[in-house]
């Protein structure tokens, strides 16, 4: 079921965690569209844990739409270290203001979560319907049911009040703003900056954990704020919806391709006595590609812009 | 889960504890078993004293009563027609109290939580008698979904504390409960409270029969919430580890089976009729407890002799 209508231009819009990967390009997205009556809180401006001053902020401001990328997010490491921390803040933040916004008069809420709620042996390509269908991965359990909540409250505001909630899932995003720490970033960037620090110090070689043979997809962020506008303008309906590219690249292909857009020269070594990892993970994106959306940046592209962005702000 | 995890201190007698919801079926018998076993420092709040969905007035209560323990029995409930309708008040009341509740008790000094929940955290399809194991391997009874998600919710977080912060905070699962203060609404009680009412209706209207739905067959277990609150307290003295516990009687009855002692303890002299043409239901549910049998735990109070009572109360209070 889709409600067609293009967003008003100049409707208020709140973009909460506009600092973040996801939020900021959420926010360059509908500038570039137009939408330039955006309404963005940091995090010491607005706690979006506190509940009262979120009630107030809705109660004051009156936003129309409201795109909830904030999160407290994490890789294993940190997931395992921190887990009351992650299931706590992300339920606070997702009741607070997914409530405060029902409440106080917004049109249309897009909740963002991301692939890690489906069971950790989903089938392949992961459709929407696993969720629930089976077991977590136990690392990042604890966010996976704070975003499943997340998503349950969505749906159940559209059933009892009829009020417009949808939920976005993401797969694997990379880009500008992205998380490039040395222990805690991601496989795409991990890779970006080693190769880069392995250029400018002039190293020999790279090792990379594995044989490379596992599968994996990526979509660039700037893709993924496209597919939230498409989404909030054209699609209010129960289900949470995937958003992916559909393609799929072994982590062979990856490291290979990274190496070329960063220029390192050396070799590229495969420790294959190091484990692999999960062998593929691949979100079914048809349900959105049926809505008539479609990614638009390459691999190639995206990790070059990237790159670009990387090298000029680190 | 290891048998030497399990913390035998009694507690102290006088220690602060705070009963969340202690007007409900679980959290008055809570309540009721912990001042007969001499626990007389009982901090207790209406809903209308105390909104444990107002984050800021939870903080203020924990702030100034500094309870040492909590037993978090305060839950918005109710049965399928409810859940169907108001499916965003049975998510959102629920996560807002258990998010409220448990971590301030953290963060103000409790020394441990227990955390109730239900038997339909469970996957609609678990493998029966159902394990504690069985969480989240499967998809949700759709009819309760959101009640089981925010319950899931709440176990994880009180699992999640104890990782993070080695904070004491368990889970209890009981099973289909009853006694007194159960709901015994003609439209939305349960089975058992729904059973006795309309014999009593019928006895005293001299009604020749009563229909009940179904063939009788589907088995059930049921637990007196007497019961259920003797096992609360000796978890909160004798347990401290990661793993929610189920709670339950370990007894199986059919529907039969108890239409005709509800029919007996009842007195109820005209006929039980049933009519096989209505749908039956789950064929078994039943929850596996060998978990908390092995801690040393068992029930004590019999189906005949809880339903007595259980009437005894029902005719006095109606």
């Amino acid at each position: 079921m889709l409600a067609a209508s293009k967003l008003d231009k100049s409707a208020k819009i709140f973009v909460a965690g506009h600092r973040g990967l996801v939020g900021s390009a959420v926010v360059r997205r509908l500038r570039t569209l137009g939408y330039t009556n955006l309404i963005l809180r940091s995090h010491s401006e607005l706690d979006l844990t506190n509940q009262s001053a979120v009630k107030t902020f809705f109660t004051i401001e009156k936003p129309q739409y409201v795109i909830l990328a904030a999160a407290k997010v994490g890789g294993i490491h940190a997931n395992n270290t921190y887990p009351a921390d992650f299931i706590t803040i992300n339920l606070q933040i997702q009741t607070n203001v997914i409530d405060s916004a029902y409440r106080y008069g917004v049109k249309k809420l897009l909740f963002l979560g991301s692939s890690c709620i489906y069971p950790k042996h989903a089938p392949q390509p992961i459709p929407e319907s696993a969720l629930l269908t089976g077991p977590l991965e136990p690392t990042n359990e604890w966010y996976a049911v704070a975003k499943i909540a997340g998503i349950k409250m969505c749906q159940a505001y559209r059933l009892q009040y009829k009020w417009d909630a949808i939920s976005a899932m993401p797969t694997n995003l990379y880009g500008p703003n992205d998380n490039f720490h040395p222990e805690n970033s991601h496989v795409l960037p991990a890779l970006m900056r080693r190769f880069h620090e392995a250029k400018v110090s002039s190293a020999k070689e790279v090792v990379v954990w594995g044989t490379g043979s596992p599968l994996r997809e990526f979509l660039h962020v700037d893709d993924l704020a496209d597919a939230v506008v498409f989404l909030l303008e054209n699609y209010s309906d129960l289900g949470h919806v995937n958003v992916g590219s559909g393609k799929e690249v072994s982590i062979k292909e990856l490291a290979e391709l990274v190496k070329e857009v960063v220029g390192f020269e050396g070799e590229l070594v495969w420790d294959s006595s190091k484990p692999d990892g999960t062998p593929r993970k691949l979100m079914d994106s048809s349900t959105l590609a049926k809505l008539g959306w479609e990614p638009k940046i390459s691999l190639r592209d995206g990790l070059v812009g990237t790159y670009k962005w990387y090298v000029t702000t680190q």
